[in-house]
């Protein structure tokens, strides 16, 4: 009992703080607006086009189930919170926030006057039913996220009150992004079936689509009335109109860049980064990501890899840094270990268990096992050449620990469903978009029985440390708990291999400003204006 | 005429129908779950039994096509899986530009073939001769998306003045020159494997029809060389020329899969590309037999051209 009532004042204690935190908006909420470089001042008008590397298949945030589909979200859709570069999580449609002493409650306080751009209001009401719509609706990709959520009531029109059906910490940083994205009621029940892809006039953010051709282009108009601002007190945004485009090929999407009908681009493939790096009329920005790349082992009962063993003496046997630097990455990105990514705030840079290969460790743990040489297959999508190079290069330097890995060829579709019925019988190359708190890419991968963990893995210790972390509101804790869970599913007994972490890119023409690049990869156009 | 013309549609129900069992069959028969891709990043199982059995994809198969069936002929193909657009909608919108793709490498084809194929026939064993055969073996040899990048970066960075641009489609309507500018590479990396061909087989027509009586005839009459050539031997030597460009048309859906994703050319061959790593089963169904289709009308119409071109072709009574 007495640790329990410790707790609570704890948590009183963090929610005091966390409102105080949280309670002061910068003007206009768009801090962050404050990523744009201080310019003296800023040309208004203007188009820019954005090239992508593949399409979208959803605008609708409930259905969206693809990291691409977020390019689009973030111009048209307002979130209740948004994120900094740096990680921050920081008012937007939310002005402020409370916390209520058990972290089971969150009050949030609305921005007034702001109307989605087909003219219907954003209210408590809006919230309520777009928060209802994300976790109820059977066919939602959103459950998941919103999974902690209880009740949503409308306090007033301008506050909204979310309890949780358990303290969860990450509950915030769900809001971000499409969980946290207001649409439009009335857009919605408009387009029907047709509104994951004609989803027009549906939010409230900076750009308004107008246009939306499918395998081609997307056009989103300027919208005069968003309540955005600048660090610098301008109005937002600056650009008139953006096109966003989808360019499968690498070669097309950057020449389309060189040749100016697209001047910015967030997919640069590793090869071509030192050409544009040392190109004048351009700007090469490249942060630490939130994504990671990873290698999924079946450690099912009766498969190779049920022997934790195996697993620890294929990461130890690697050469990470010959994997960033010769396989297809090609240097972009980091050396990684784990899922927490270097712009998580649990991020440890001294975590560097297999800094070095040791070939000799591996030999001694396949031997310690005492079934023979160690021999499995690595599946590897068909028709993707950069990670069959990355399949070769394991390959060879997995050899050097006499651990042969044969490669298999299968269409993505099939490694997926194999993954997906714990069916692979060797390892499968996956790797990870990230999620602002390191909760979202660490839970769902590891706790037993969660849906996205497809090595099957389970450590009721790592489980409770999990947990524990969800409902720790002090971030310290968090971190201690996240990093002590993560030496034992990275070393100890490990769950999956980790190998190296994304990195966020973004090319932009000269005459281009104010494009922060952000961790998420994702591009943000209202800070965003041509130099005159 | 007619009644064969009537006759040749009716057989295309039940080949239409094979096509359709055929294709319903083979693109379930390829490995994989399409519901566990549109899930994406939510692999909660209640979400995905919910989300196939609101496509029916939980259902036996033969239930699955007579659904299917049904509403295909009341004109109704379905969505697709990953975009819910109607399947009827999607091509439509692309079909356009599959069009004016097609139309314009099969026009640069065939006038380059004849003009060409009719010079080399001329000046057999020339240079002029040679130079063509190599190219054209080259046109044939050279993969289209091999070359589609070439000429992408030859007018990037070799030709000055970005005269074409690297990809993209702009409306015809919206604007025309645009438009214009931005099909010219596309449409000379899908003519040119045809245009080999077509070349070829303009160039020993010709060669087989010179040999011919009747154009000794034409020429002891005194015509003039252009006339011979024109009137008496290129009518009879583009019987078989027709054939293959009948076959090119009925192609065109397929033959701009590459090209189309090459140059981001929003049409049904890129629509195709797309979906079928995603096993989105109702937008391939739909393309395959819009394309079947084309393919059948299209031999049709070579048939039909056949009697126009040489009326001692002929249909229906005179057989019986």
């Amino acid at each position: 009992m007495t640790l329990r009532v410790r707790a609570l004042a704890f948590l009183a204690l963090i929610a005091v703080l966390a409102t105080a935190c949280a309670g002061s908006p910068t003007p206009g909420g768009g801090t962050g607006a404050s990523a744009a470089p201080a310019a003296a001042k800023v040309a208004y008008g203007g188009t820019v086009t954005f090239a992508m590397n593949s399409d979208i298949t959803d605008m609708d945030p409930m259905q969206s189930g693809l990291f691409v589909d977020r390019h689009l979200m973030y111009a048209m859709y307002d979130s209740l919170v948004r994120v900094t570069p740096k990680g921050d999580i920081i008012p937007w449609l939310a002005e402020k926030w409370t916390v209520s002493p058990d972290g089971k409650s969150y009050t949030f306080n609305l921005k007034t006057g702001v109307k989605y751009h087909d003219g219907s209001a954003f209210d408590a009401e809006s919230v309520k039913w777009n928060l209802d719509r994300y976790r109820l609706t059977k066919d939602s990709r959103r459950t998941g996220e919103l999974a902690p959520v209880d009740t949503v009531t409308v306090v007033d029109p301008a506050t909204v009150k979310v309890d949780l059906k358990t303290p969860f910490a990450p509950f915030l940083s769900q809001l971000i992004d499409r969980s946290g994205m207001m649409v439009s009621r009335k857009a919605v029940e408009a387009g029907g079936a047709d509104f994951t892809r004609k989803a027009f006039k549906a939010g409230t953010g900076p750009f308004i689509l107008t246009e939306a051709v499918k395998d081609d282009h997307y056009t989103f108009e300027k919208n005069p009335d968003w309540w955005g601002k600048a660090a610098n007190g301008d109005k937002l945004p600056y650009l008139d109109k953006v096109i966003i485009k989808p360019i499968t090929d690498g070669s097309v999407r950057l020449t389309n860049v060189l040749t100016g009908q697209v001047q910015a681009t967030n997919a640069i493939t590793g090869k071509d980064v030192p050409s544009v790096k040392a190109n004048p009329d351009f700007v090469y920005q490249e942060i630490a990501g939130l994504g990671y790349n990873s290698m999924y082992p079946n450690r099912s009962k009766g498969f190779l890899f049920e022997e934790g063993r195996y697993v620890k003496a294929v990461s130890i046997a690697l050469d990470r840094d010959e994997i960033l630097a010769k396989g297809p990455a090609q240097g972009v990105g980091t050396v990684g270990y784990g899922p927490i990514a270097p712009s998580h705030s649990a991020f440890d840079p001294n975590f560097k268990p297999f800094a070095k290969p040791d070939i000799a460790g591996a030999k001694k743990l396949v031997a310690d096992v005492g079934k023979g040489p160690l021999k499995f297959e690595m599946l590897v999508s068909s028709g993707d050449a950069g990670t069959l190079q990355l399949a070769q290069l394991i390959q060879s330097q997995l050899a050097k620990a006499d651990i042969t890995m044969d490669i298999k060829t299968l269409l993505f579709n099939e490694i997926v469903k194999l993954q997906n019925d714990h069916k692979h019988t060797g390892l499968t190359l996956i790797n990870w978009s990230g999620r602002t708190d390191p909760d979202g890419n660490v839970y769902d991968f590891v706790y037993t029985g969660r849906p996205n963990n497809n090595s099957a893995y389970s450590n009721k210790e790592v489980d409770k440390l999990l947990d524990d972390s969800r409902t720790a509101t002090d971030n310290a804790k968090r971190k201690d708990l996240l990093l002590k869970a993560q030496q034992i599913f990275v070393v100890d007994d490990p769950a999956l291999i980790w190998y190296s972490y994304q990195a966020a890119q973004l090319l932009t023409a000269k005459n281009v400003q104010g494009f922060a690049v952000f961790p998420d990869q994702l591009p943000r156009f209202e800070t965003v204006s041509l130099k005159k | 005429m007619t009644q064969y013309i009537l006759r040749r549609l009716l057989l295309m129900i039940p080949v239409a129908f094979l096509v359709t069992v055929g294709i319903f069959v083979l693109v379930r028969l390829a490995p994989g779950d399409p519901v566990l891709t549109y899930a994406g990043e939510n692999n909660d199982p209640v979400t995905i039994a919910y989300i196939r059995a609101q496509l029916g994809l939980d259902q036996p198969l033969p239930i699955q096509y007579a659904a299917w069936l049904s509403k295909a002929l009341q004109g109704d193909l379905g969505r697709s899986l990953q975009t819910k657009q109607r399947v009827v909608e999607a091509i439509g919108e692309r079909l356009p530009a599959t069009l004016e793709l097609g139309a314009a490498a099969i026009l640069i084809s065939v006038v380059v073939a004849l003009v060409v194929g009719t010079l080399s026939a001329l000046k057999r064993n020339s240079v002029l001769d040679l130079v063509t055969t190599s190219v054209t073996l080259a046109g044939v040899s050279f993969p289209n998306f091999f070359l589609g990048l070439i000429l992408i970066l030859v007018f990037a960075f070799v030709v000055p003045g970005h005269l074409f641009p690297p990809g993209g489609y702009v409306a015809f309507v919206a604007d025309p020159g645009d438009n214009l500018r931005r099909l010219v590479l596309p449409a000379i990396t899908l003519a040119t494997a045809s245009l080999a061909v077509n070349m070829r087989q303009v160039r020993s027509s010709l060669i087989d029809v010179f040999g011919l009586d009747y154009m000794r005839t034409a020429r002891a009459k005194g015509l003039h060389e252009g006339a011979v050539i024109a009137r008496h031997a290129l009518k009879n030597a583009l019987i078989p020329v027709v054939t293959i460009i009948g076959i090119q048309i009925g192609a065109i859906i397929e033959g701009a899969f590459i090209t189309e994703t090459i140059f981001f050319w929003p049409g049904v061959g890129r629509l195709a590309v797309q979906a079928i790593p995603s096993q989105d089963y109702p937008i391939v169904q739909g393309v395959v037999l819009i394309s079947a289709l084309s393919f059948m009308f299209s031999t049709l119409l070579v048939d039909v051209l056949y009697a126009v071109l040489d009326p001692r072709i002929s249909f229906g009574a005179a057989e019986a």
